[in-house]
């Protein structure tokens, strides 16, 4: 009797609100479709779960997902009709700097509630480039889920200080996000007292390059470093890592930084003893990703093997959380509670704090991993207090 | 400028020119024979390398093997797309042509979207991708090697059956005039179909060698494509013969540039449309 009066009040209650829409933008299709496409993912997760547990003020959370194909132009006209045709209020998804930094003066146009987990360039540091974080990191309505390219250097930093090399060569896909995260990283690695003996761009293949990377890699052969980092997207990983050794060129480590890994090269022999840094993986020792994990298995009948579908998942829980204790979709009292709030993810609780120039920062430099393919799979090597398995030394 | 990385510059040059070659040969016969402006061509080539990702995946297949499954299948797609499409815009403006070949290409890239998803896929497992064989300071991959000795292969045996053979000279014939051609009996449908199929199979086979370069996308065809254009230019429009000294130059050009300028490899597509405009100024210049 009890429960049949709390969900008629429920439903009286609910009846007072209309449903909650979050418009999302993400790139489903286009070069960048395999991020797009694992935060639809880690949404469709999120979304079935806040659903089964009530929905959002009484009602079921709907979303309304926009392609933005990793294409500035895209982007804006998605942006502008949900804001003007679908009429939502809160901003999810966000993938590329590029994009995000077409996608600033409509931000400020609309100013709706944006979370957005893409767009790690910060400009904190590189006086030629105004970034993200420099442009609307002080705006209350914008929120940054994705830790910033100083904060990736961070963790990186921490890693190669424990690590213990002297000498990094470091090539960088050309666009907004190689240029900036390589140039944030020659300063703080010469500032560590490691000589950087090479910085050279590359066109990613996600930019119309053909993956022929053998004219770089000669240079770094030639530069004989202890590490070679690279920064780059995932569809540069297996051409970058093949050619390496087809080439002869043996730096003692080589670290790759891409958003992603292509599904399946795990397995790929020239790929064992490379690093890289990731914000998620299944076998992460905590139970948050273990039930992630299991239940995003249990939806999609694959593994989580990219950590924007980590994010995702936490950024839409963030909203359904806040705009709960709330009670209502005024966005100052939304604001109030994503700043205050404290919010599940696979990666454990997280909330938003200021960053360098941001009002409202989500992940941080402490979210990293640093993983490495042995026998075919990817262990955790770094920080020490997660790690699944030790480095391996591999020249 | 390190000169000393100029021999390695120069051989990984001549070895990408294998595969642009191939992707570029097909085009050229397109062009060349049915007179069609394909755009969807890129997505032939991405088909083929997304099959040879399956083969293997579905059954173990190396992808090299998967040749054979792979360059029918897309004959028989080429061939499907010219009677049930291509074929209807034939005296169409070429403004409709071009639409319709581009549609095609976002249809395919669609398709394998849905069928693959949007993450680029790895063929794991192939222990020969990173072997170089080393001759002096200079090493020479056994993927780009055997990708160039095929696209020889087959660009040799395209000029071969477009000399001597009874089809080859029925494409040159149509290509040269197609009224005539069907005056004097020949079956300008069917020589159009053989055609397009063939184009189709010859980025098949590129896309698998892809494959086992890259990690296939639904837009892995798109950068390929680009040079197959630089390069059916360079050759002049349709010709089929200059396709393999055009690579080469295209190859070399973006090899060299990329070694010994600083980050020159970020150069590489601003070399190939610099060697474009300067053809087409070259010729405007050279008939006036």
């Amino acid at each position: 009797m009890k429960r049949a009066l709390a969900i008629a009040l429920l439903s009286l209650v609910g009846l007072g609100f209309a449903q909650v829409r979050i418009g999302v933008l993400s790139p489903l299709t286009g070069a960048a479709a395999g991020t797009g496409q694992a935060q639809l993912r880690g949404f469709q997760l999120a979304l079935e779960e806040i659903n089964a547990a009530g929905g959002v003020l009484g009602q079921p959370l709907e979303l309304i997902v926009e392609d933005t194909r990793a294409d500035p132009a895209t982007a804006v006209a998605a942006f502008e009709k949900l804001m003007t045709e679908d009429g939502v209020e809160f901003i999810a998804g966000g993938y590329s700097s590029g994009v995000t930094l077409a996608l600033i003066e409509s931000f400020r146009t609309f100013q709706p509630i944006v979370s957005w987990i893409g767009g790690a360039s910060s400009g904190i540091g590189n006086d030629d480039f105004d970034g993200i974080e420099e442009l609307i990191g002080q705006e209350d309505w914008f929120f940054h889920v994705h830790p910033w390219d100083y904060q990736n250097v961070e963790a990186t930093f921490g890693f190669l200080g424990d690590l213990g090399v002297s000498s990094v060569a470091v090539l960088h896909e050309d666009g907004a996000f190689g240029t900036p995260g390589a140039a944030g990283l020659e300063a703080g690695v010469e500032a560590m007292g490691i000589d950087v003996v090479l910085n050279e761009a590359f066109t990613s293949t996600l930019a119309g390059g053909t993956g022929d990377f053998r004219a770089a890699l000669s240079k770094v052969g030639a530069a004989n470093p202890d590490m070679l980092y690279w920064i780059g997207y995932d569809s540069d990983a297996q051409p970058l890592s093949s050619q390496l050794k087809e080439l002869g060129v043996a730096p003692a480590y080589v670290f790759g930084a891409p958003p992603g890994w292509p599904t399946g090269i795990d397995t790929a022999p020239e790929m064992e003893c490379v690093m890289g840094l990731i914000g998620y993986l299944p076998n992460l020792p905590n139970p948050e990703a273990v039930a992630f994990a299991n239940a995003y298995r249990a939806m999609h009948g694959a593994d989580p093997d990219n950590y924007m579908a980590a994010l995702a998942y936490a950024q839409l829980w963030s909203y359904a959380d806040a705009i709960n204790a709330a009670g209502t979709t005024d966005q100052a009292a939304v604001i109030a509670q994503l700043e205050a709030g404290t919010f599940r993810s696979p990666m454990g609780e997280w909330r938003f704090k200021p960053s360098v120039q941001a009002k409202h920062q989500g992940f941080g430099s402490d979210m990293w991993l640093v993983f490495q393919f042995q026998d075919g799979r990817r262990e955790i090597v770094w920080p020490a207090d997660r790690a699944t398995a030790p480095l391996a030394a591999c020249r | 400028m390190d000169l000393t990385l100029l021999p390695q510059a120069l051989v990984s040059g001549v070895l990408a020119a294998g595969l642009y070659a191939l992707v570029a040969v097909g085009l050229a016969l397109a062009i060349g024979v049915i007179g069609i402006v394909n755009f969807a061509h890129g997505e032939f080539f991405m088909v083929g390398a997304f099959l040879a990702y399956q083969l293997f995946v579905s059954f173990g297949f190396d992808p090299l093997l998967s040749i054979l499954f792979v360059a029918p299948v897309l004959f028989l797609i080429g061939a499907a797309l010219y009677a049930s499409t291509i074929r209807f815009v034939l005296k169409a403006p070429e403004l409709n042509q071009m639409l319709l070949t581009f549609g095609i290409g976002i249809v395919l890239q669609n398709l394998a979207l849905m069928i693959w998803g949007g993450d680029p896929r790895s063929i794991g497992g192939v222990p020969y991708r990173a072997m170089g064989l080393q001759v002096g300071d200079v090493s020479v991959g056994l993927v780009p090697l055997g990708s160039f000795a095929i696209s020889v292969l087959l660009v040799a045996g395209l000029y071969v059956v477009l000399a001597r053979t009874p089809l080859g000279r029925a494409m040159r014939a149509v290509a040269q005039n197609r009224v005539g051609a069907g005056l004097v009996g020949l079956e300008v449908n069917r020589v159009y179909l053989v055609a397009f199929g063939l184009s189709a199979l010859l980025a098949g086979i590129g896309g698998v060698m892809i494959a086992v370069i890259q990690s296939p996308t639904p837009t892995v065809g798109l950068a390929y494509t680009l040079k197959a254009f630089a390069i059916v230019v360079l050759a002049g429009l349709g010709n089929v013969r200059g396709i393999v000294s055009a690579a080469i130059v295209v190859a070399l050009a973006e090899s060299l540039v990329a070694t010994l300028v600083p980050n020159g490899d970020s150069l590489r597509n601003a070399v190939f449309f610099a060697l474009i405009l300067g053809t087409l100024v070259y010729r405007s210049w050279r008939r006036t």
